[in-house]
Order: C-alpha cells, then sequence, then structure tokens
C-alpha cells in the first residue's frame, strides 16, 4: 500500500471534466485508488466520477491518497502527474 | 457485454440538455436515449417516440425510464411500459443519476440499477450552505 498528499492546483477544482479525467486515469489501474480529504474526513472512490464530487475539493485543498495493488507504484506516479499538471488546467 | 438502456424523459428539452451534459462529462453515450415532450404534443405521439427510444437502446437486459417528475405527463406515459424486468421507472431525474445510470459497468440487474441510481438522486442533493458550516453540521447530525 502506497500513500501520498495532493494539492488541488487547477484554479475550479476538482469539478465535474477534471474528475472524469481522474477517472479514466484511475480506472486504468487494477488497484484500489481511495482519495480522503483530512479537513472535513470525506472519502471517495477515484474511479467513480460522483464519488468524487462530493469531496467538494476547490483550489488548494490538500487531498490524501491511498492505492493498493499489483501496479499500485505505477497508479500513484500516473495520479501524481495528473494532480502536479492541474489537469492540464494551468 | 450487453447495457442496461436508459432513456431520459422530460417535459422541453431536459431530457437532451441534460444527456448531453451527461456525455461532456463521461463521453459519448449510445445506450441512453432522450425523448423532449413538447408542452403541447400528442400523448399519443409521445408514447410513440417513446416506444422508439426504448427499442434503440435496448439490449436485451432491461431499460431504465429516468423521467423529471413524478405525476407529470412524461412520467404518466412513460408508467404505460413499466415491466418486471424490462422496464423501470426512477423519477426526478437530475445530472447526477443520468452519469450513474451511464457509468454502470459492472453487472446489475435493472431493478438494482434503478435502485443504486434513485438512491445516487436523493444522496445528490446538498443544501450547500450546510456544508460550509462543519460545525453546525456535527451538532445536527
Amino acid at each position: 500500500m502506497l500513500e501520498a498528499s495532493f494539492t488541488v492546483l487547477n484554479p475550479l477544482g476538482l469539478h465535474a471534466r477534471a474528475a472524469a479525467q481522474l477517472v479514466r486515469l484511475a480506472s486504468g489501474f487494477k488497484s484500489k485508488i481511495l482519495l480522503s480529504r483530512p479537513d472535513t474526513n470525506a472519502f471517495a472512490d477515484a474511479k467513480s466520477i460522483l464519488s468524487i464530487l462530493t469531496l467538494a475539493a476547490s483550489m488548494g485543498t490538500v487531498l490524501f491518497l491511498r492505492v493498493e495493488g499489483e501496479d499500485e507504484r505505477d497508479a500513484l506516479e500516473a495520479v501524481d502527474r495528473l494532480f502536479g499538471e492541474g489537469f492540464g488546467e494551468i | 457485454m450487453a447495457k442496461i438502456g436508459g432513456v431520459i424523459v422530460s417535459h422541453g428539452q431536459v431530457a437532451t440538455e441534460l444527456v448531453a451534459a451527461a456525455e461532456a462529462v463521461v463521453g459519448e453515450l449510445d445506450h441512453i436515449a432522450a425523448v423532449s415532450i413538447g408542452w403541447h404534443d400528442d400523448v399519443d405521439l409521445a408514447k410513440e417516440e417513446i416506444e422508439r427510444a426504448i427499442k434503440k437502446v435496448s439490449q436485451g437486459i432491461g431499460v431504465l425510464l429516468l423521467t423529471d417528475m413524478f405525476g407529470g405527463t412524461p412520467t404518466n406515459i412513460s408508467a404505460m411500459f413499466l415491466k418486471e424486468n424490462e422496464v423501470e421507472i426512477v423519477t426526478g431525474v437530475n445530472l447526477p443519476m443520468v452519469i450513474k445510470l451511464a457509468s454502470h459497468n459492472r453487472e446489475t440487474t435493472l431493478s438494482d440499477l434503478a435502485k443504486e441510481v434513485e438512491e445516487q438522486g436523493k444522496q445528490s442533493i446538498y443544501r450547500t450552505s450546510a456544508l460550509l458550516e462543519p460545525q453546525k453540521m456535527r451538532k445536527d447530525a
């Protein structure tokens, strides 16, 4: 199991299209990918868009990621890149 | 793998636009159709249109109709097609319900999916100001 934390960098936050991008990326991995938001105790499955949207993560929100599975390292790197690039919006 | 089909039925263009919005989020949806019933449309014509849409999206394992408002004409006409294991209806459609219907990908039965979509629709409604008052929310809970 791997863990990491990210800050939402895109100005519009983790909105519907960004969440859809994350779902498409996450669904390509076998690992379980869980996002959590410590300030509200909210959890989300990174493979479910409706689940991600309930995090209501705006710009600057810190999210924790937990990845577990055979391809966890690749999955973590891919998600890290997506967040780092601000979902292509910055 | 066969997918459960979906038809969104509404007054005016709401259905068409809901499907368009869902497609903008999750990609093209060839197993979901929209039927917009005009305010002055003939009931028989509307019924035929819904029937055509059901046939178009059906892959043999059921079709879920999502209508805009319980008691309204789109729901009442849709109700004529209710049939166990073949056609189910959930009313009060919103965008999260369409996305839920669009993104179901595991083996599920029509009646289970109908329940999940109903639940999703209800859970997706927030009084947003309540989310900005975490202290108060804890007290309410």
